[in-house]
């Protein structure tokens, strides 16, 4: 027979737990929706320049007068994979999917003949990679703290370009959880170098009917340009994953919730049961002892 | 009236119709006007001004940038900006933009200057 104040503990360690997890869930669902308004506000920013990009891509014919940073290396060796993870665990299958996605990846680009590097963002995928044997060539922690995440995608930008210049790395992609909904968050890869032209078609009618005059010319302003839109593209990457953090953190925390409820109710009902047993039994005794008097 | 719309990297900062707009371009201010032909140019720090007849009725910093001009709208992309009713002499220093310039001498140099005695008034 289990013993009562022992049952009595578990349950009060149970309840302690459900109140923190429901605290954490009302934290996340608050966090997410600052972190969903961050990431769409941002976005005006992030099409004009993708637009602006696209028709200075467009217009220029011949692709060889691009530069390498925008059509990427002919035979490249060397990948360079960024992956956003969060600093704090608690968030459900967020950090794991992503690991497990990358690792796909990584076995995919290494079976191209290409090395990969890594660098990582959130202290969690740095705690991951350390244990592999990975290049790992930068780590970024603590970006949800003071707004931190335009400052340290600047950071990532000015790596990146430096890394490019001196030509080790040939390729960059970013892999982050793509926000699709509050209950849904996708791992996406996005390319950064050679750049994704994704938008590039979807705008091609809008940008037909106006030809642009450039000041100063198309070469400067690509100078201008390019390391623009790494910067916007990797903090718009880093935005999206703080609030597929969020949302992440908040379904893991009610299921957590739900089911501390769930094991509250069943000690509770054994806690009952036992209790009624000793009654019982205490009772048993004294009829027995009073009818052998 | 020319639809004039301010973006950061973080948000819209502004969008409203306007008159006119004078905008430190790489290559020389120009105004930004309806049924301009289309443009784009990258901004050198500066002073951007709206304009309703011949007087300038808001003044900002900017510190650097890209707009991109259409027939009737001027999306102008900022790094920085910093309405001028905001910041005077004694006080510049102390603002966003001078901590976030900080380094950067010719820009810090301009905006001082533009504090002081912008070239539109």
């Amino acid at each position: 027979m289990p013993n009562l104040k022992e049952l009595k503990n578990r349950i009060s360690s149970v309840k302690s737990t459900r109140k923190i997890t429901s605290a954490m869930k009302m934290v996340a669902a608050s966090k997410l929706r600052r972190a969903q308004e961050l990431a769409e506000s941002s976005r005006v920013y992030a099409d004009s320049l993708s637009f602006i990009l696209s028709s200075l891509a467009g217009n220029t014919k011949n692709s060889s007068d691009l530069p390498e940073i925008l059509t990427g290396r002919e035979n490249s060796k060397i990948s360079l994979l960024i992956i956003n993870s969060s600093d704090r665990g608690l968030c459900g299958g967020f950090n794991s999917n992503l690991f497990r996605n990358a690792k796909k990846w990584i076995s995919d680009q290494q079976g191209q003949g290409k090395s990969v590097k890594i660098m990582t963002v959130g202290k969690k995928a740095s705690s991951f990679y350390k244990k592999t044997d990975l290049d790992i060539v930068a780590s970024f922690e603590d970006l949800n703290s003071n707004d931190r995440q335009l400052q340290v995608s600047e950071e990532i930008k000015n790596k990146i370009m430096e890394l490019f210049e001196s030509n080790e790395i040939d390729e960059v992609s970013i892999l982050f959880n793509k926000f699709v909904s509050a209950i849904s968050q996708e791992p996406t890869y996005q390319s950064l170098i050679p750049l994704s032209n994704e938008e590039t078609i979807e705008d091609e009618s809008e940008f037909n009917n106006a030809v642009f005059e450039f000041e100063p010319d198309k070469n400067e302003l690509l100078e201008y340009l390019v390391p623009r839109n790494f910067l916007t593209q990797i903090y718009r990457s880093v935005l999206e994953s703080s609030a597929s953090e969020h949302a992440a953190r908040m379904t893991s925390m009610d299921n957590a919730t739900r089911n501390a409820g769930d094991m509250i109710d069943r000690l509770t009902l054994t806690y009952n049961r036992t209790r009624q047993a000793f009654i019982t039994k205490e009772l048993i005794e004294i009829i027995s002892g009073a009818e052998a008097v | 009236m020319i639809n004039l719309k301010v973006v950061s990297p973080q948000k819209v900062i502004f969008e409203k119709e306007v008159e006119m707009a004078v905008l430190p371009g790489a290559e020389g201010d120009f105004a930004a006007m309806p049924n301009h032909s289309p443009f784009i140019s990258s901004l050198r720090p500066g002073q951007m001004a709206i304009m309703s007849s011949n007087k300038v009725d808001e003044s900002f910093f900017v510190s650097g940038g890209l707009v991109m001009l259409k027939e009737k709208v001027c999306e102008v992309l900022v790094d920085q900006i910093e309405p001028l009713s905001d910041v005077n002499s004694s006080n510049y220093q102390q603002s966003k933009t001078y901590q976030e310039l900080e380094g950067n001498e010719t820009a810090l140099g301009t905006f001082e200057q533009v504090v002081n005695n912008p070239p539109y008034k």
